[in-house]
């Protein structure tokens, strides 16, 4: 109002609205921003700034500059975890890459019933990833699990699916792979959708079969739409804890123990190292900022091609 | 969905419309596919629903039986006795419903200033917005643990509520729907005298309701699952939720299987609830809102 007629003179109609409207935005992103400053944009920073700390059981601070890095890159510990990350997460979008495609073509193509699929496979999306981990881990048990029955009817034995550190690992990575396939596909499916269906006509037209239709065509066309898969599974693989706390814990000998499992071992369970889970936190945020940007750069440049 | 009746009205494709001819070897092959995934997709829940219906011995029993022999609701009256399943469960409601209330309320407000103002700073907010994307929870959870500290909200609803109210991907998926809408309406209501609070509310709002549909319900799947975050705030069993709850016990010896079994299935009960009845809405929402 004051400004209104601070500036008066001129029309008052059109002086009030525009300063009316000029305070107006801030105000509707002041909520948003403030909840984005104190509980990510601050502890962001403040957590780069704590690595640079060492902390006896969490009170005292002292600094010790680029020590915390040097203790953990020189950790053999440290490296057991970013390589079981590292085969996690490229196995777990790989995978889910390749079947979250295949599912969304074939749910796109499918005719009847496609309600109904479509929805059992969003399932999986729906539950608790500490509910998927107990159900998982109780359907892998070797004596009494669901799998090993299975198994042992068709002559495979009842192989230690979560006690053999390979095997773990790669139930560990299916078991990723089931909670998120849906969702995946879903966008994807999405993207199909969106696909002009004068394309395919075309290619109907000049002869073209379904499986040329689908590389020459359809995967082109949805290329943005796998890429942003391509993305979200990538944060999603460096993100996973939940449910591999309660399918392994990170076990057996630590051969699932993924690096959010780290910063959390190393943050909240004694001997408590505040600096080291910071410093391993600002090494995983420079990784996935990394792999993001140079997924998103490729992806253009392919795209531009 | 256009696709396929453009197709249809104008070639009579026997690929894509299939209709009245017998089945392609294609098609069987892609049914029988994703029937069988399907399965799989559903197995290991249905065989733990079945098996929540289980006694002690029978879920003991070797080879497991799949169809309970002798069903039973113990399991349940047990879970629900033994335990303050009922505190947990209460917990849960009112974190998720609080902060899907509070998420979507402060998400809508900052996607309408990005997307209806001209303002000083809206492309930095916007950007800044986005790359909060990149620095997920995981990776400053102590840091934001210290912060939640010093205000007081550790074990608090509070401290499980506002935290991760703030979500760039609602921003950014009502920015995005809200970019659709004409601003000539938003002008006619200006003109017409409306305040900028009503023009939101009113007119922003309720044309917003698909978008803020998906939100929503991702918002509520997401924090009623949600588990790093509470396990690091709610300490005490009082403020427990129900995935705190269910891996504390999971993680003690002296609960039997049997009651963890039932409190899982309770767990995944109402969003499932949930699901089956908007389940037209979020597939085709997530569609309309171009989730990409």
């Amino acid at each position: 109002m004051s400004t209104a007629t601070a500036e008066g003179g001129a029309s008052p109609g059109p002086t009030r609205m525009r300063s009316r409207s000029r305070w107006a935005p801030y105000l509707f992103v002041a909520p948003n921003m403030i909840v984005f400053a104190i509980f990510t944009i601050y502890p962001a920073i403040n957590g780069f700034n704590i690595s640079f700390f060492d902390s006896r059981n969490g009170r005292t601070f002292e600094p010790v500059g680029t020590g915390n890095y040097k203790q953990i890159l020189g950790d053999a510990e440290f490296w057991g975890v970013v390589r079981h990350t590292a085969i996690f997460v490229i196995a777990f979008v790989v995978v889910t890459m390749v079947l979250s495609t295949a599912l969304a073509l074939m749910l796109n193509a499918q005719q009847r019933g496609r309600g109904v699929l479509r929805a059992a496979y969003f399932l999986p999306v729906l539950l608790s990833p500490v509910v998927v981990g107990l159900i998982w881990g109780w359907a892998l048990e070797r004596r009494v699990g669901l799998v090993n029955t299975i198994t042992d009817a068709i002559g495979l034995g009842q192989p230690g699916w979560l006690i053999d550190p390979t095997l773990a690992m790669t139930c560990t990575v299916l078991v990723g792979v089931w909670t998120h396939l849906g969702f995946y596909a879903l966008i994807l499916l999405s993207g199909l959708q969106g696909i002009d269906g004068n394309v395919y006509e075309a290619a109907t037209l000049d002869g073209a079969g379904t499986g040329q239709t689908i590389r020459l065509i359809t995967l082109p066309l949805l290329r943005p739409t796998m890429l942003v898969v391509l993305i979200l599974s990538t944060i999603a693989g460096f993100q996973a804890f939940d449910f591999i706390y309660t399918l392994t814990g990170g076990g057996p000998t630590g051969s699932t123990t993924l690096i959010v499992q780290y910063i959390y071992e190393q943050a909240f369970e004694s001997p408590i190292r505040y600096g080291l889970a910071s410093a391993a936190g600002v090494i995983l945020f420079i990784t996935i900022f990394g792999i993001t940007l140079l997924n998103y750069l490729l992806g253009r440049r392919q795209e531009a091609v | 969905m256009s696709t396929a009746t453009e197709t249809a009205s104008t070639t009579p494709t026997p690929v894509r419309t299939g209709v009245r001819s017998a089945p392609s070897t294609g098609t069987i092959i892609r049914t029988t596919l994703l029937i069988t995934g399907a399965i799989i997709m559903l197995i290991p829940v249905a065989w733990a629903v079945l098996s929540s219906f289980k006694d002690t011995s029978e879920l003991a029993q070797r080879p497991p039986t799949i169809i309970p022999r002798d069903p039973t609701f113990a399991n349940y009256t047990e879970a629900l006795t033994s335990f303050n399943f009922l505190t947990y469960f209460k917990n849960s409601v009112i974190v998720t419903v609080a902060a899907t209330a509070l998420t979507l309320f402060i998400n809508s407000m900052a996607a309408f200033a990005l997307s209806k103002y001209n303002f000083r700073g809206r492309n930095a907010l916007f950007l800044l917005t986005l790359a909060t994307i990149m620095i997920p929870l995981q990776v400053i959870l102590l840091p934001v643990y210290q912060v939640v500290a010093n205000l007081g909200l550790v074990n608090s609803l509070w401290g499980l509520i506002i935290p991760p109210a703030a979500t760039p991907t609602g921003v950014f998926l009502l920015r995005q729907y809200m970019l659709t809408i004409p601003d000539d309406l938003i002008e006619a209501a200006r003109i017409d005298g409306a305040s900028e609070w009503r023009i939101f509310w009113r007119i922003m709002m309720p044309l917003c309701r698909p978008a803020l549909a998906v939100v929503a319900i991702f918002s509520i799947i997401w924090r009623w699952n949600d588990f790093l975050w509470p396990l690091i705030i709610a300490q005490d069993e009082s403020v427990y939720t129900l995935p705190v709850a269910l891996a504390r016990f999971n993680g003690q010896q002296v609960v039997p299987f049997n009651l963890v079994l039932a409190m899982s299935v309770l767990t995944i009960l109402p969003v499932v609830i949930i699901f089956l009845v908007l389940q037209r809405h979020i597939l085709t929402g997530i569609a309309q809102t171009g989730l990409k």
